[in-house]
């Protein structure tokens, strides 16, 4: 009887209502309704509190262009992202490693080093905030280490530092559990044929390990690519752009212009551009690590 | 097996009727929608953004209702790190207004269509003049001037009396080289000459402005001159003001006691060094008191010396504290109805008129009025000194905080900070400032 | 040879345990300055507290509303777990036994959808729902977190319904299930490991939100725990004492939650990459 019924239009409807309906409608008005409406404004000059605003064709796409602190702040966050992925997926990789060879208390570091994942974003900041701000000064000047003498904060190269630091203390656990998830796929006896085979450590890595990782680099790679561009929380509360808006990093930088400079089309608009690079890059990324993954 | 879904959407209809009577709690503050029902209790709401007085305000809350007692008053704090005008926004958007909301004198002309019209209400008459300039939109009165502040050079009184072997005069101070003199006989006793705070906030709005105010007395030509800075029509490298500010400023990072790394101080560092006498001086306003207190060591002894912008004793500019008022509130008048609008005119002429109203003002909150008769004087020293000033008519007026782009303290605040630690020189600074003025909206 | 594989084991676990100290060195700090006065801790951030003095605790969590702000954060962080997860199994049933042309659109749709960052859209957002008044509520937020977390779970169902046997389906038909009643006598139990996946992910991602509640929850008491903390970040200064005690205040509940199901959670990360 139900077969019949759901060769029907109307019971295919039904169906789909009662099992997909409300997910589709949230998911429709939630991102896909904004997302239009967002492309909308970017060819408005709303500034956020006024009842009206006028259509100003490209103009602030134009701006946006035109920005310098734009292209600064997004340059700036490409170099962010190169040294995030590289020093979070190296680390962490090389801690799974660690992790999975039997050492003791293998479980107990496991559950350490992924507790800063625990942590959201905005309090890690205030934390490291402090830290930089005020322990490491205060032994900077009291065991008078001159790298540490002056705020780390309130100098640009350092306070970038600062933040590659802080968001590699933050992901890296997560990405060694990937990894370690990883590792315990390879099969032990392919390992054990290697080393019987005469092969080292390094031989071993290139030829067995790393290949048979791909997968684990996939997926840890894009995750840490997108969460390096959409940075906002750590950057806020650790830097908020200091000094002097060096660290403004590109969410932060489309926040203010939309919500302090009040200038939400041009907001909008950078954020859409942001949308593209980070769509290019992360589909490019995934492309050719699955290209990767089936030629092993 | 349909029951069991059915019993799970009914304990889910059950527990969210249960939650939304939570909610209903938090979330009226007075839409416009809501009938003006026959209940006796009024709540209104003030969002608050000196976060400094936070505790005092929802103090004075309590009092007042407790001489009103059928109005309610619910102080919200501001989000911190966030503009009083970001988070009234929100609050407008989220169909949350606040009844009445503490702004910063340039945001006030963007709700004229939200704020309601107090051109009537006594006070106006007894505000100080000048105060009133900015809450005037479109021949209306839409604001309440809730403080005046005022910042300058913080001295320590007993380092200073210290160093000058007797009692110091701070009015003896008149020119730059007056104040390198100053700096010269603290240092002379051991004790650092002074503390510059890198805050963007301190820089771009407080001494940055500085160079505005003191262009001219008249506020029409201060006026001018940023309308002009807009138009591109100023060459700040030979305007006589600005640069005189700067080169003072340039003489303070010599003597700055954090010269070697200039912007890593925080707030915080500042009262505790002028406190405990470590410095002579620290450049920062009168809401500064309560840091300054916890670490106090002078008895309560201390005020303010303008900066000088020249070294002729006469100019304009050399005499005068900047002092301006500092937040004003206004009332909604399109999410909240007639009677919590009655409400609130009531509130602030409590504190305006009434004598626990001006208790709480100027005793508690540390506030310096706007009003004429208000004639209790504020307790803190900060806050005397800079009343003097006003009472000597010893000004530098800051009515043009309306005329300020939103992000001016924040885009021009950096370009100072660049320029305090050295990474751009008087020209880089200049390019800076005429770029930002010309690209404003 | 055990001898060298020992002397390797001791550095590593040596090497491992130095790493792991300076790794948590960041909550013992907060931990120890919690309390602290003000003063105490600008004056010397890394002396430990002469007396265990709690009145910052106190002071945090009067001021942070902090049972009202754990309540919300819990309110939210469980409805929205519970929903997406109920409704992106339903939805991603539905992908995958009804090979329609619009379920592969709306599927492939939804997926491409997660590369959207947030960025791009709150400022739309936070308009649309304002202007509609449909901001400051709980349920708004629950709302937009379904919106949100659906796509990745949908497609995490997704690949794991793939791999159940059609036959068990097909004998509940039989016995005449209807469609909703062999979903969640049949496949729903089956589900379990994936939901328990995705449920630590959502908790954890929702939990600790701080952007999104920021700009749709305007009221002070209907604030979450990441916001409520914010509070103490003042405009001229940070107030120190209470601000460290926040942080531990925050940061605990999920730190005991973390060390009763650590083995479930990494297991739930383990299992979600392995896709």
């Amino acid at each position: 009887m139900n077969v019949n019924q759901e060769k029907t239009l109307l019971a295919k409807l039904k169906t789909y209502l009662i099992f997909a309906g409300p997910t589709t409608f949230a998911f429709l008005t939630v991102i896909i309704l904004p997302f239009l409406y967002g492309i909308y404004l970017t060819f408005t000059d709303w500034n956020g509190i006024s009842a009206t605003h006028a259509f100003v064709g490209f103009s602030n796409y134009l701006q946006a262009f035109n920005d310098k602190v734009f292209w600064t702040s997004f340059l700036l966050t490409l170099k962010y992202v190169f040294f995030t992925v590289i020093l979070i997926n190296v680390i962490a990789f090389f801690l799974a490693y660690m992790l999975t060879s039997g050492v003791k208390g293998q479980n107990f570091f496991r559950a350490g080093f992924f507790t800063p994942n625990l942590i959201g974003g905005i309090l890690l900041g205030f934390i490291w905030q402090f830290i930089f701000s005020n322990i490491l000064v205060y032994l900077g000047k009291s065991y008078n280490i001159p790298i540490f003498s002056g705020s780390w904060l309130s100098d640009p190269d350092k306070a970038f530092w600062a933040l590659v630091i802080v968001t590699v203390w933050q992901y890296t656990g997560y990405m060694m559990v990937i990894y370690i998830s990883g590792f315990m796929n390879i099969p032990r006896d392919l390992l054990e044929a290697a080393s019987i085979d005469g092969a080292n450590f390094y031989q071993r890595l290139k030829n067995v390990i790393l290949p048979l990782m791909a997968p684990s680099f996939t997926i840890s790679v894009f995750l840490t690519l997108q969460r390096g561009f959409m940075v906002y929380d750590i950057n806020l509360a650790l830097t908020n752009g200091g000094p002097y808006k060096s660290t403004e990093l590109i969410s932060l930088h489309i926040y203010n212009t939309a919500f302090l400079s009040q200038q939400y089309g041009i907001g909008q608009a950078e954020a859409f551009f942001l949308f593209f690079v980070v769509a290019a890059v992360t589909l490019l990324q995934v492309y050719f690590s699955k290209k990767l993954e089936v030629e092993n | 097996m349909k029951r069991k879904i059915l019993s799970i959407m009914l304990t889910f209809a059950l527990v969210f009727s249960l939650m939304a009577g939570c909610d209903t709690k938090g979330s009226n503050n007075g839409e416009s929608n809501s009938t003006v029902t026959a209940t006796k209790t009024v709540k209104i709401t003030l969002l608050n953004s000196k976060g400094e007085i936070q505790a005092q305000l929802e103090e004075a809350a309590k009092v007042f209702t407790k001489e009103n007692p059928n109005i309610t008053v619910e102080v919200i704090p501001a989000a911190a790190g966030q503009s009083p005008f970001e988070t009234v926004t929100a609050m407008y958007a989220s169909g949350n207004a606040p009844t009445m909301a503490m702004l910063d004198p340039g945001d006030i002309a963007k709700f004229k269509d939200k704020f309601l019209d107090l051109s009537g209400e006594k006070w106006v008459e007894d505000a100080i003049d000048w105060t009133l300039s900015v809450a005037r939109v479109d021949g209306k009165v839409i604001a309440f001037p809730f403080a005046v502040e005022g910042y300058g050079l913080i001295y320590n009184k007993a380092v200073l009396d210290k160093a000058y072997g007797g009692n110091f005069d701070p009015s003896s101070i008149r020119t730059r080289d007056a104040l390198e003199e100053a700096f010269k006989k603290v240092e002379a006793i051991g004790v650092k000459a002074l503390e510059i705070s890198p805050m963007d906030w301190s820089l771009g709005a407080h001494f940055l402005t500085i160079a505005y105010a003191a262009q001219s007395k008249d506020p029409a030509q201060v006026a001018q001159f940023l309308s002009d800075l807009k138009a591109g029509k100023v060459d700040l490298a030979n305007n006589k003001v600005f640069n005189g500010l700067m080169d003072t400023f340039d003489m303070m990072k010599k003597y700055n006691i954090d010269k070697n790394d200039p912007l890593s101080p925080t707030y915080d560092r500042g009262p505790e060094l002028i406190g405990k006498g470590e410095v002579g001086f620290w450049f920062m306003g009168n809401w500064a008191w309560p840091q300054i207190k916890e670490f106090d060591t002078a008895n309560e002894q201390y005020g303010f010396i303008p900066v000088p912008i020249s070294n002729n004793p006469g100019d304009y500019g050399n005499s005068q504290i900047a002092v301006g008022p500092s937040k004003f509130i206004g009332i909604d008048k399109t999410q909240n109805n007639a009677v919590q609008q009655d409400a609130a005119k009531k509130f602030l002429n409590w504190l305006v008129y009434s004598q626990t109203g001006q208790d709480a003002l100027v005793n508690k909150a540390n506030v310096i009025p706007a009003f004429k008769n208000i004639t209790l004087e504020p307790q803190d020293p900060l806050a005397k000194s800079i009343g003097q000033y006003m009472k000597e008519s010893n000004t530098l007026k800051l009515e043009f905080n309306t005329t300020l782009p939103p992000d001016h303290w924040s885009k021009l605040g950096a370009s100072m900070q660049k320029y305090l630690a050295g990474k751009i020189d008087r020209k880089g600074l200049i390019d800076e400032i005429e770029n930002y003025w010309k690209n404003v909206q | 040879m055990e001898k060298n594989n020992r002397l390797l084991n001791g550095i590593k676990f040596f090497a491992l345990s130095v790493f792991l100290v300076l790794y948590i060195f960041p909550f013992f700090i907060v931990l120890i300055n919690s309390f602290k006065e003000r003063k105490e801790i600008l004056e010397n951030p890394l002396k430990l507290p002469s007396v265990l003095n709690l009145s910052n605790y106190i002071d945090a969590f009067t001021k942070m509303n902090y049972l009202h702000a754990f309540l919300n954060s819990l309110i939210i962080t469980a409805f929205s777990v519970f929903l997406i997860t109920l409704l992106s199994s339903m939805t991603a049933y539905i992908f995958v036994r009804k090979k329609w042309k619009f379920n592969q659109f709306m599927f492939f749709f939804m997926v491409a959808s997660m590369i959207i960052p947030f960025q791009g859209i709150m400022i739309p957002l936070v308009k649309i729902y304002g202007s509609i008044g449909m901001m400051n509520s709980k349920w708004a937020l629950i709302y937009m977190y379904v919106g949100f977390g659906a796509s990745l779970a949908v497609f995490m169902y997704h690949g794991f319904i793939k791999s159940i046997p059609l036959e068990l389906e097909e004998a509940a038909t039989i016995d005449g299930c209807s469609q909703l009643q062999t979903f969640f006598k049949i496949v729903f139990p089956l589900l379990k490991p994936v939901t328990t996946t995705i449920a630590i992910l959502d908790i954890l991602w929702i939990w600790n939100d701080f952007l999104l509640p920021y700009l749709v929850l305007m009221a002070p008491e209907q604030r979450t725990l990441p916001l409520s903390v914010f509070y103490f970040y003042g405009t001229y200064t940070i107030e120190y004492g209470p601000a460290m005690a926040a942080l531990m205040l925050a940061t605990i509940p999920v730190i005991i939650a973390y060390l009763l199901m650590q083995k479930q959670i990494i297991e739930g990360v383990l299992k979600g990459s392995i896709k």
